[in-house]
């Protein structure tokens, strides 16, 4: 406590404690001097001597108080309030070095927060490092990802032992009907023990038991329960109208991402005779306490061999293949571009710490003479690097308490963004993880941007600071040499941030321009979700048969269609396609996806018709219809890339394909070739698509309607419309073509965005240095500069001293960052469309800019420096 | 003065013969600094530069304690005296000499 207590006194009463000091140090010289009197010494000489044996009286002050205790965090206390006090002195410097700080650790905490929400929360199960999904392979037909069928999924689950569980789930969309509006949710039947397997306790009521395969009974996910019942405790024992049928609610899931939340979860029935050729289970295992992922594939790879041997004709080139259950949550491409995005906020940061160092060691320089002083009145060495440090620490602090105001509005805009594809936007936060990242990247800038003129600091020689007073002509050479270094460094990082923002931009210029085939202005898409009876007798099509013919008979809508899948928005359907004529023998046959249309679809999406006709009525669906004879003549149109791939050097019209080739084998006869559309996404280039005829089978629920004026003012009517005709009919995911589209991009798009606005700090952050080290050197050297005028050296001669001194270290930042450049492009590559990652235009393009920017600021002091009187700069002498 | 290599072990030694001094009376800075030299034959001459540290960092450790008197020529004088602690530290660093003093001598005579 005693020790407590004399800390306490030495810092707070720090006045009480050196008065007693001074005063004991006086009274000592007192008696010393007396002493030297006694002894017969006249008193100016006693005087003088006392003075000679005390020495440095402030040095052994010093000395005294280093002893005491606390010293260190009251020399911690001074230094600081000199560094405020320093700091307040320079408002504009302090102003410009927040701020530019505040920047980059601002952008470096939101984007560490999204990515902190997307990447490293765990999923919200039990020892999610154990979790994985299971998937069929079919390596000989190119397939690296297939669903399970039920059977191949029975003979999994009974036989494996790497697993201490495996389960399914089959998602499908339902009706819901009852009280309120009907609506369409997503519904999941999931095997026996598929919640236990992911480690998962309902929160409310309880799981399904094992023999409840064929109950009608339903558990809740968390965000449906919430919406649907307003997290109504009482929901366990209601009933759940669900296309029609009534499903009792046992239980409620706890939140959590990604699959329990916004669905309804039914058993799924134990077939005795599972069905091998259906897959649509999604399987997901929880390998067995000390199997590793390389373990359980080898088991699999075993067990694939041992169907084969036994079904030889359903299993050929069968295989299983196991993810990470990490990817449910974060796609691939969801992990790439947020590293990217993290890489390149630090770029950001490291330039920003670039100018705050130059910044530093400037004004350093300025209080040269301060440092000389300091240190010849016997400042040690660490004080003054532990003295710049600490004023560098404290303006990092200053930047990353604004830089968390800028997060946090960031934060803000970034949760009411909707990008599919990033997971849990929505739950983005300055937690404390969030935040230990934010101290970490403050004291890094910190340390940091002090490093160099710590560096410095101590390298004053005393006594040519004090001589040379304030002009120094030697030692600016070496501090010049320093801050080029430091602009060199800040050019580069910037040409490396630069070109991955060229990069991306020009990728995501290429796919706005790449031909769509379709045309999207004045368009707007909508699904109706059908009740199932929709499908079966007659009324789908009689409805849609209707429906658009009174759209036609509006005289706003100029065209309107209907499909079975939203372009640019999957799900594929696939199959396999070949022309009839073909011998067997030509290997796999190409899968191309279908759609289902009425025949003024294609006007509607804008696809011309390139040969032959489209659909008529009397054109049947390919299916057998239920009541109705086997279709005897069955009509596809194919896109033009199908077409080519069937009937290369051929005229298709007239010719027959077998569609489902290997399962059903419809035979089919081309009728009509369509343009190809990058239906598919805008990346994946033409996409192969068979267009299939609509009808009492196959109802098309996704509708398009090009309209005269603005979609959106048409939109009322046809909705109006579609109440009249079926009242119950629930409308979904009205969007205008162009947003259908800019939607399937919101990742490149994402990543554009932020990009370009990083690209533009970066620019203007490295400009700034070019601007400050120049200006600096002006100033150093206008008595140069006024000598060699008055010597005759030409304005031009003046401008090319400090061209070259401005240029110099931006070249030499333009090459090592276009080297780096060059080697780490290649993480950007699978970000890029249509553009290498070693462009030459971009590089171009961004060494120019670099170049410019920097030519700009030679001359504007270069004008300056110019314009120098010699006389009066000779007079600053 | 000894060379500055031995500045830990002059530290020490110092404080111990702070301590010895101080044992018999209260002493200001000055007048334990002359008795330090009368003692020591003239071996030890104390300056302000370490005196007044080690003496600060002595009475913080609350070995010595402090308080404002009158010199023996009537000046003020701020003179130190050993608290209860600084009289066990004494007696345990006394032993601790011996025992090094000892150590030394013996290792220096058989080599």
């Amino acid at each position: 406590m005693r020790w407590l207590a004399t800390i306490w006194r030495n810092l707070f009463h720090r006045r009480a404690v050196d008065d007693l000091l001074d005063e004991e140090v006086r009274s000592h010289k007192q008696l010393l001097e007396d002493e030297k009197i006694a002894a017969g010494a006249d008193p100016e000489t006693a005087r003088r001597e006392v003075a000679i044996e005390f020495g440095a009286i402030e040095l052994i002050k010093e000395q005294v108080r280093d002893v005491r205790r606390g010293a260190l965090l009251e020399g911690f206390r001074t230094e600081l309030r000199q560094s405020i006090r320093a700091l307040r002195r320079n408002p504009g410097m302090t102003i410009i070095c927040v701020l530019m700080l505040a920047l980059g650790i601002g952008a470096s905490t939101a984007i560490f927060s999204v990515f902190e929400a997307a990447l490293l929360r765990p999923l919200p199960f039990r020892d999610a490092d154990r979790l994985v999904e299971l998937a069929e392979t079919q390596l000989d037909r190119g397939l690296t990802e297939v669903n399970f069928s039920e059977a191949d999924f029975r003979d999994i689950h009974d036989r494996t032992k790497s697993f201490e569980s495996v389960a399914a789930y089959d998602s499908f969309e339902t009706n819901l009907t009852g009280d309120g509006e009907p609506e369409k949710v997503s519904a999941a039947q999931v095997t026996v023990g598929f919640f236990r397997t992911l480690g998962v306790n309902p929160v409310l009521g309880r799981d399904f038991s094992p023999e409840e395969g064929d109950a009608r009974i339903a558990i809740l996910g968390n965000r449906f329960w919430k919406a649907r019942y307003g997290a109504d405790r009482g929901v366990p024992g209601k009933v759940l109208r669900l296309n029609g049928g009534s499903y009792t609610v046992v239980g409620v899931l706890p939140r959590g991402e990604p699959w329990i939340d916004d669905q309804v979860y039914l058993p799924y029935p134990r077939h005795l005779n599972a069905d091998r050729t259906n897959r649509e289970f999604n399987v997901v295992g929880r390998l067995a306490k000390g199997v590793t992922a390389e373990a359980a594939s080898a088991e699999l790879r075993g067990l694939a061999l041992l169907m084969q041997a036994a079904k030889p004709k359903e299993d050929e080139g069968l295989g299983f293949t196991i993810f990470p259950s990490r990817r449910w949550v974060a796609p691939e491409e969801a992990g790439t571009v947020l590293h990217i995005l993290l890489v390149a906020v630090g770029l950001l940061v490291l330039i920003a710490c670039g100018n705050v160092a130059n910044l530093l060691l400037a004004r350093g320089l300025a209080r040269h003479r301060e440092i000389a002083v300091r240190s010849a009145l016997g400042a040690a060495r660490a004080r003054l690097v532990r003295f710049v440090m600490i004023e560098s620490l404290l303006l990092s602090t200053l930047g990353a308490g604004l830089g968390l105001v800028l997060a946090a509005v960031c934060v803000r805009g970034i949760r009411t963004l909707e990008f599919a594809g990033i997971p849990r936007l929505d739950e983005v936060s300055l937690n404390p993880w969030v935040l230990c990242f934010t101290f970490g990247v403050t004291l890094f800038t910190g340390l940091l941007c002090g490093l160099a003129p710590a560096i410095q600091a101590p390298l004053e020689a005393v006594a040519t600071a004090l001589r040379d007073g304030d002009r120094q002509t030697g030692a600016s050479r070496r501090h010049v040499r320093v801050h080029s270094m430091l602009v060199a460094a800040e050019v580069a990082f910037a040409f490396l941030l630069l070109v991955s923002t060229g990069l991306v931009l020009r990728s995501f210029q290429g796919l706005l321009n790449e031909p769509r085939g379709f045309q999207t202005t004045h368009r707007l898409l909508f699904s109706l979700s059908y009740p199932d009876d929709y499908a079966q007798d007659g009324r789908g099509k009689e409805f849609i048969d209707s429906f658009l013919d009174r759209l036609s008979a509006d005289p706003d809508i100029v065209s309107s269609g209907a499909v079975s899948v939203r372009p640019l928005q999957g799900p594929n359907p696939g199959m396999g396609i070949e022309a009839a004529a073909h011998s067997p023998a030509s290997g796999f046959p190409p899968v191309a996806s279908w759609r289902v249309i009425t025949p003024g679809y294609l006007r509607a999406v804008g696809l011309p018709l390139l040969r032959g006709r489209n659909f008529k009525q009397t054109d049947k669906p390919v299916w057998e219809e239920r009541g109705q004879p086997m279709p005897s003549h069955r009509t596809v149109m194919l896109s033009s890339a199908v077409a080519r791939l069937l009937f290369p050097n051929e005229d298709p019209i007239g010719k027959h394909a077998l569609l489902w080739k290997g399962e059903t084998n419809l035979d089919a006869e081309v009728v009509g070739v369509v343009a190809d559309s990058l239906e598919s996404g805008l990346d994946q280039g033409p996409a192969l698509t068979v267009y299939l005829p609509y009808g009492r089978m196959a109802v098309p629920s996704e509708f398009v309607i090009e309209s005269r004026g603005d979609p959106a003012s048409a939109f009322p009517a046809v909705r109006a419309l579609i109440s009249h005709l079926d009242p119950g009919l629930p409308i979904r995911d009205v969007r205008s073509f162009e947003e259908v589209i800019s939607r399937s991009i919101s990742w490149q798009r994402l990543n554009s965005i932020v990009l370009t606005a990083f690209g533009g700090f970066a620019l203007l952050l490295a400009s700034l240095g070019i601007y400050g080290v120049l200006s600096y050197f002006v100033r150093r050297r206008t008595a140069e500069i006024g000598l060699r005028m008055a010597l005759g050296a030409s304005e031009w001669g003046i401008l090319r001293i400090i061209v070259a001194q401005g240029l110099l270290p931006t070249l030499i930042g333009i090459i090592f960052g276009g080297v780096i450049a060059c080697w780490l492009s290649r993480y950007l590559k699978s970000l890029l469309f249509g553009v290498r990652p070693i462009d030459l235009f971009t590089y171009a393009a961004v060494s120019a800019l670099l170049l410019g920017t920097a030519a700009l600021a030679c001359f504007v002091h270069g004008h300056r420096a110019m314009k120098t009187d010699p006389a009066i700069a000779l007079r600053l002498e | 003065m000894p060379p500055s290599a031995n500045i830990a072990l002059l530290q020490g030694t110092l404080e111990l013969l702070i301590l010895k001094v101080l044992a018999l009376q209260a002493m200001h800075g000055l007048g334990i600094s002359r008795r330090i030299a009368q003692v020591t034959n003239g071996a030890f001459q104390v300056k302000p530069g370490s005196l007044f540290p080690a003496l600060h960092r002595m009475e913080e450790a609350g070995w010595l304690t402090s308080e404002w008197g009158e010199s023996e020529n009537n000046r003020r004088a701020r003179f130190y005296s050993l608290t209860r602690p600084g009289r066990r530290k004494l007696k345990e660093e006394t032993d601790n000499w011996g025992r090094i003093s000892a150590a030394m001598a013996g290792a220096l005579e058989t080599s």
